[in-house]
């Protein structure tokens, strides 16, 4: 028990003192994290809009697989990204092995079906009736589709808010891909592994305070907004 | 000069027909009630002069030239024609954001945005809600505000589904008001469903009934589930309740034994006044629950187990005066009868 009280306060002093080293870190996570996510949501946002509205043959197939695959582990991801960028493989050349690029490219491939699943859930969840007053009022396609997206806002919001949650508490593939490197590639959930396999549990501690601070704001964040729109 | 003409349209849906109309042609500036029950088809012929949707097969026309159901086609039409959902939905935003909306797509100024959309909020008695986020609003206002979003837009048509089936007697009395003013001062044409008769009478200038697809010429009403069981003397017993029947002849009406339905032509019932029967067959005594002008002639609801409509000629009503609450005997011949599987 004492190491745990001995342990939180000098994590809270850390956290309080805005240590360098603790900051250095956060900001990896966060300016890696914040990428992938806006790269999935590139991707993953238009891919589940597309699916959600349109009617293709292999289309309950498709859904399936994406709710499959958000079970993948990340280290699957990793062994998987790592065959392609290391040295001996096909992007071996582009030297992206251990760099933040690499865990971009993972974490990349492990939201997208995340954002989809939730973008397709989130447009489902939309009355048709929107897309037909959009029509009735003269709106083309790209406008009812901005009216259809418009609504399931917080639906989607939240599937964002979901991936960024995933990714900067993974840590399969910033260790396999980004290597742990101090400075460099070395994230909030890398880090505190090492320090764990250290025994030195302060800097372990003020990330995983840093770590639940930012999911516990940028929740209270989306609630806020979602309130505002809720009778 | 005709809004709509319609030839040979139909619509199919897994392979059912849901819609199947020979000819109709629809008058600008006038107002049409399409009556008929659940399922007749009414949306789908709303959606489809809506332009939301595409019949199966037909031809239609809008002011004398065919529509051709390509999406730039559709882009142009559905700036003339405004859909009213039966229950409509506002976007999540402001309701003057709702009411520019169609405004900011047809390129409308700014200061003619703020202008149209002041003036419908007035029509509709709403000014005080400009700026009230659309989804705190009461379903009565929500569509009134559905109301004036599309009026906004002074289309040449409005098709109403259902307008008054969702609010209150106090917005229904406004919307009714609202739209024959519409219609008289800015001659827009306006076709609305609705399954309320006496709605239809006083803002229809001309009703329309759809049952089961099809346009018929008589009430739609008289439809019945119903049991047939063998009787003596080459007859079948058609049993609409357990207390109320009727006797049909078993070598006209070749329908199998058990469950059908029947329609009752209301033109051809004949009523007495009166608690004596003539001694015809297919006599049901009853009581006037409701007496109704329509297009010239008296819709007369009795009840005799069951609510039967009667359509008396202005004559025939003259002759018998029938009052409201008055006991009498009605006759069903066996050609106003039509049972279906």
């Amino acid at each position: 028990m004492d190491i745990f009280v001995d342990s939180l306060q000098s994590a809270i002093l850390l956290v309080c003192s805005l240590d360098r080293e603790m900051l250095t870190i956060v900001m990896v996570s966060l300016q890696v994290s914040c990428v992938s996510t806006v790269l999935a949501g590139l991707v993953g946002v238009p891919t589940g809009f597309f699916i959600a509205l349109r009617r293709f043959p292999g289309k309950a197939m498709l859904i399936t697989v994406l709710n499959t695959s958000l079970a993948l582990p990340t280290v699957v991801i990793g062994l998987f990204v790592y065959a392609f960028i290391s040295r001996r493989g096909v992007f071996g050349p582009l030297d992206l092995l251990y760099t933040q690029k690499a865990i971009i490219i993972g974490q990349v491939i492990l939201i997208i079906p995340l954002v989809s699943a939730l973008t397709i859930a989130a447009i489902s969840r939309i009355d048709d009736r929107y897309r037909r007053t959009a029509m009735t009022l003269g709106a083309n396609r790209i406008q009812t589709a901005k009216v259809i997206l418009f609504e399931a806002r917080f639906g989607i919001t939240a599937a964002i808010v979901a991936a960024f949650g995933r990714v900067i508490s993974e840590i399969g593939i910033s260790m396999m891909l980004g290597g742990n490197i101090k400075g460099f590639t070395r994230t909030m959930t890398t880090a505190m592994a090492l320090e764990y396999d250290k025994g030195a549990f302060s800097l372990a501690v003020a990330l995983g305070i840093v770590l639940m601070t930012l999911s516990f704001g940028m929740n209270i964040l989306f609630h806020f907004f979602q309130g505002k729109y809720r009778t | 000069m005709k809004v709509y003409s319609i030839h040979n349209v139909s619509k199919s849906i897994n392979g059912r027909t849901i819609l199947d109309i020979d000819h109709l042609e629809l008058e600008a500036g006038r107002i049409y009630g399409l009556l008929g029950p659940n399922g007749a088809g009414k949306t789908t012929l709303l959606n489809i002069l809506g332009f939301l949707d595409q019949p199966t097969s037909g031809r239609l026309n809008f002011f004398g030239k065919a529509v051709r159901f390509h999406e730039t086609d559709l882009l142009l039409l559905r700036k003339e024609v405004v859909v009213l959902d039966q229950y409509p939905v506002l976007f999540t935003t402001s309701v003057y954001n709702n009411l520019e909306f169609g405004l900011k797509i047809r390129k409308v100024e700014r200061a003619e945005r703020e202008r149209v959309i002041d003036e419908v909020l007035d029509l509709v008695d709403m000014a005080s809600f400009k700026h009230e986020p659309a989804h705190n609003l009461s379903g009565g206002e929500t569509q009134r505000i559905a109301l004036a979003r599309a009026l906004a837009l002074s289309p040449m048509v409005f098709l109403c589904d259902e307008p008054t089936a969702s609010v209150d007697i106090e917005n229904q009395a406004a919307i009714v008001a609202l739209l024959k003013q519409i219609n008289e001062n800015k001659k827009i044409s306006i076709v609305f469903t609705t399954h309320d008769r006496l709605l239809a009478a006083g803002l229809a200038h001309h009703t329309l009934v759809l049952n089961e697809g099809h346009l018929v010429s008589t009430s739609y009403e008289n439809t019945f589930p119903c049991r047939i069981e063998p009787e003596k003397d080459k007859q079948v017993r058609c049993s609409i309740t357990e207390s109320a029947w009727i006797f049909l002849s078993a070598t006209r009406f070749k329908s199998p034994i058990g469950k059908a339905r029947v329609f009752i032509d209301p033109e051809k019932i004949e009523l007495h006044t009166g608690e004596t029967t003539t001694g015809a067959a297919n006599c049901l005594q009853g009581k006037i629950l409701q007496l109704m002008e329509e297009s010239g002639r008296i819709r007369v609801v009795v009840t005799v187990g069951f609510l039967l409509t009667v359509i008396l000629t202005r004559g025939k009503y003259n002759f018998l005066r029938p009052g409201i609450g008055d006991t009498v005997v009605v006759s069903i011949p066996q050609d106003a009868v039509t049972l279906s599987s």
